[in-house]
C-alpha cells in the first residue's frame, strides 16, 4: 500500500510539475466560474430568471429542463474535448518514467515490474479523475444551491468519465511500453475516440456496405474498440432522466478492451530490457 | 543454501553463473552478445570492483543482476536468494551510472520517494534523510531545493544518499565519482571505506582505476562481455618491488642473488634482478659492491592495476 502511494503521490508530483494538474484544474475552475457568474447575474429571481440569461426566457420551459440541459452540454463537453484535453496531457506521464537513467533506478528497487506500472496507471487516473469530480461537483453544487434543484443523476458523469478515461488510459500505457512514444500514444488514443462515433453508426454501415465480409468487418471492429460515442450517449441519458432500460454492452466490451490492454501493456513491461 | 544449487550460498552477496545476454535486434536481426557467460561470486563484507574497457558489458551485467535487463543464459542470486525476485533486491542500494532524477524532485522529497520504494516508513525517512544528507556532504538548505537546480556533482551525492538511505548490506555502484570533484572524491571513499568497515559489501563498477585499486578487495575485468581476469587486487599488483641491473657479475653471485630475487634475467654480461623487499634490494646492492660489479641502474617498479588491466585487454 506505502508502495502504492508513494507511486501515486509521485504521479501527483509529476502532473503537477509538468502544469498537466495545473492545466485541468484551470480550466475547470474557469469553466466553474462561468456557471457560477451567469446564476450571480439575477440571483434575485433564482433559477426561474437564469432562463432568461439563455434566451429563453418567453418560453415556458421549466428550471428543471434547463439544468438538465446544462448538464448534458457538460457531459457532451468532457465526452469529447475534456477527455482529449485528459488524453493529450497525460499521455506523457507513462513514457517519461520509462526514460534511461530513471526507470533502472526503480527497477532496481524491491518492487514488482506489475506493481511499478499499476501504481503510474492509478496514479494517471487519479489525477484526472480529480478533475473531472472537482468540475461536474462544483458545476453540481452551484446549480442545486442558485435553482434549488439537486439532480443527483448528474455525478454519474463523473463515474462514466473516468471510467471511459480510464479505457483510454489503456491504450496510453501499453504504446507507451511498446514504444516509449508520447506523439504516437495521444496519436492513436485520440484516433480510436474520432473512430468511435463513426463505428457506432452500424445501422448506417449495414445498408451502405454491400458485402457481407465488410459489415462484419465493421461490426467487429465496433465490438472491439471502445465505445465512447455510446458511453457518452448513455450518460447523457441519464443526465437528461431518459427512461429505459440502461444498455450495457458498451460499458463491458470497452472494460473488457481495456482489461486487454492493460494486461497486453503488463506483460510487454514485464519482459522488456531496459 | 539451495540444496539443488548447492553452488550458490549465502555467504555471497553476489553470485552470478554464466550470466549471458544477447540483444538482437527487432528489425535487422543482427545480434550482439554483450555479456557472455560472466561467472563470479562477491563474498560478504568485501569491495569487489567491476574494470572493463566501454562496452565490455559492465553495464549490462549490472542491469541483468538487478533485473532491469533479462539475461539470454544464466542466473544470479543476492545472498543466496533468486535476484529475479523483487524482495531479494530489498538489502540493495543502487546508483547507477548516467541517471536522471527528475527534476521535479526536491532533494528531500526525491528521498522521501526512493525510500518509501525500499519499504522504509515515515519514521524511519524522517530520522535517516538528514543524516544521509550530512553524511554525503549536501548541506540541509539544499534539502528543499528542486534537483533541476543540484550540480552535477551534488546529484551524485544525492544519488549516493538515495543508496544507502535504507542501510543496505549491498551497495552498487555504478561510476560513484563520476562529475565529482577531487575533495569530494575522497570524501566519497571515505564513506565507502566506513561502509566497508561496518561490514556492507560494496560492487564498484569503475573507470577510475587507481580508486578500484585503493577501495576494492577484489577485482574482475571484463572484456568484449567475458571475465578476462580475476583476483585479488593484492595479488594482481604483486609486481611492486625493484629491479637491479648489474654488469659483469661472476656466475656464482649470480646464482646467489638470483636465488633471493622474485626473478631474474641474464642477458649476455648484463644481469636484473627483480626484488619485492627494499632489504634484499639493499643486500644484493652491497653483495654486487663487495665483487666491484657496477651497477647500472635501480629502479622501483609497480605493477598497478591499470598496468594489469591493459595487459588483460590488450589482444
Amino acid at each position: 500500500m506505502r508502495i502504492t502511494l508513494a507511486l501515486v503521490i509521485d504521479t501527483f508530483r509529476e502532473a503537477l510539475a509538468r502544469w498537466i494538474f495545473i492545466g485541468l484544474f484551470a480550466l475547470s475552475t474557469l469553466m466553474i466560474l462561468f456557471f457560477l457568474f451567469l446564476m450571480r447575474i439575477d440571483i434575485v429571481e433564482g433559477g426561474m430568471a437564469a432562463i432568461s440569461l439563455f434566451g429563453q426566457g418567453g418560453r415556458t420551459q421549466d428550471v428543471e429542463r434547463l439544468v438538465q440541459s446544462v448538464y448534458g452540454g457538460i457531459a457532451a463537453f468532457l465526452y469529447t474535448w475534456g477527455m482529449a484535453l485528459a488524453v493529450f496531457a497525460s499521455a506523457g506521464l507513462i513514457p517519461r518514467v520509462l526514460e534511461p537513467g530513471r526507470i533502472e533506478l526503480i527497477l532496481s528497487k524491491p518492487v514488482s515490474r506489475t506493481h511499478i506500472l499499476l501504481g503510474r496507471f492509478l496514479g494517471n487516473v487519479l489525477v484526472v479523475a480529480g478533475n473531472i469530480a472537482y468540475l461536474v461537483l462544483g458545476v453540481w453544487i452551484i446549480f442545486g444551491n442558485k435553482t434549488g434543484i439537486w439532480a443527483p443523476r448528474f455525478l454519474a458523469v463523473i463515474a462514466t468519465t473516468v471510467f471511459t478515461f480510464t479505457v483510454l488510459l489503456t491504450v496510453v500505457v501499453i504504446l507507451g511500453v511498446l514504444v516509449e512514444s508520447t506523439a504516437l500514444s495521444t496519436m492513436i488514443t485520440m484516433g480510436l475516440m474520432i473512430l468511435s462515433p463513426i463505428l457506432a453508426q452500424t445501422a448506417v454501415a449495414e445498408r451502405l456496405l454491400s458485402s457481407e465480409t465488410s459489415r462484419n468487418i465493421w461490426r467487429g471492429l465496433y465490438y472491439v474498440f471502445p465505445k465512447v460515442y455510446d458511453i457518452g450517449n448513455l450518460t447523457l441519458k441519464t443526465v437528461r432522466g431518459a427512461g429505459g432500460s440502461i444498455e450495457w454492452m458498451p460499458l463491458w466490451s470497452s472494460a473488457l478492451f481495456g482489461a486487454v490492454m492493460l494486461a497486453g501493456a503488463l506483460a510487454i513491461f514485464s519482459r522488456r530490457d531496459f | 543454501m539451495d540444496a539443488a544449487n548447492p553452488v550458490f550460498a549465502p555467504e555471497f552477496a553476489i553470485e552470478a553463473e554464466g550470466l549471458t545476454k544477447v540483444f538482437r535486434s527487432r528489425w535487422t536481426g543482427v545480434t550482439v552478445r554483450a555479456v557472455d557467460g560472466v561467472s563470479l561470486a562477491v563474498r560478504r563484507g568485501t569491495t569487489f570492483g567491476l574494470l572493463g574497457p566501454n562496452g565490455a558489458g559492465k553495464t549490462t551485467f549490472v542491469k541483468m543482476l538487478l533485473s532491469a535487463v533479462h539475461p539470454t543464459a544464466g542466473r544470479a542470486r543476492f545472498f543466496g536468494r533468486d535476484a529475479s525476485d523483487p524482495p531479494s533486491r530489498r538489502p540493495i542500494g543502487y546508483l547507477p551510472e548516467n541517471h536522471r532524477f527528475p527534476t521535479y524532485f526536491t532533494g528531500t522529497g526525491m528521498l522521501e520517494f526512493y525510500g518509501a520504494l525500499s519499504g522504509m516508513d515515515n519514521a524511519a525517512l524522517s530520522r535517516r534523510i538528514p543524516e544521509l544528507m550530512e553524511l554525503v556532504g549536501l548541506e540541509q538548505r539544499w534539502a528543499r531545493v528542486r534537483v533541476g537546480k543540484y550540480s552535477k556533482g551534488m546529484l551524485q551525492r544525492l544519488g549516493l544518499a538515495q543508496a544507502l538511505l535504507h542501510s543496505p548490506a549491498l551497495l552498487i555502484l555504478d561510476e560513484p565519482t563520476d562529475g565529482v570533484d577531487p575533495v569530494g572524491r575522497v570524501h566519497i571513499r571515505e564513506i565507502l571505506n566506513r561502509l566497508e568497515q561496518q561490514g556492507v559489501t560494496i560492487f564498484l563498477n569503475s573507470h577510475q582505476l587507481v580508486e578500484v585499486e585503493a577501495t576494492c578487495d577484489e577485482v574482475a575485468i571484463l572484456h568484449k562481455g567475458q571475465v578476462a581476469l580475476t583476483g585479488r587486487v593484492k595479488d594482481l599488483t604483486a609486481g611492486k618491488g625493484y629491479r637491479v641491473t648489474a654488469i659483469d657479475i661472476p656466475e656464482p653471485l649470480v646464482t646467489e642473488l638470483g636465488a633471493t630475487a622474485s626473478a631474474f634475467a641474464v642477458h649476455e654480461d648484463e644481469a636484473e634482478f627483480q626484488f619485492v623487499a627494499r632489504e634484499a634490494m639493499n643486500d644484493a646492492l652491497d653483495k654486487l659492491r663487495a665483487a666491484h660489479c657496477p651497477v647500472e641502474s635501480v629502479i622501483p617498479t609497480t605493477s598497478t592495476l591499470e598496468e594489469v588491466f591493459v595487459k588483460a585487454v590488450q589482444p
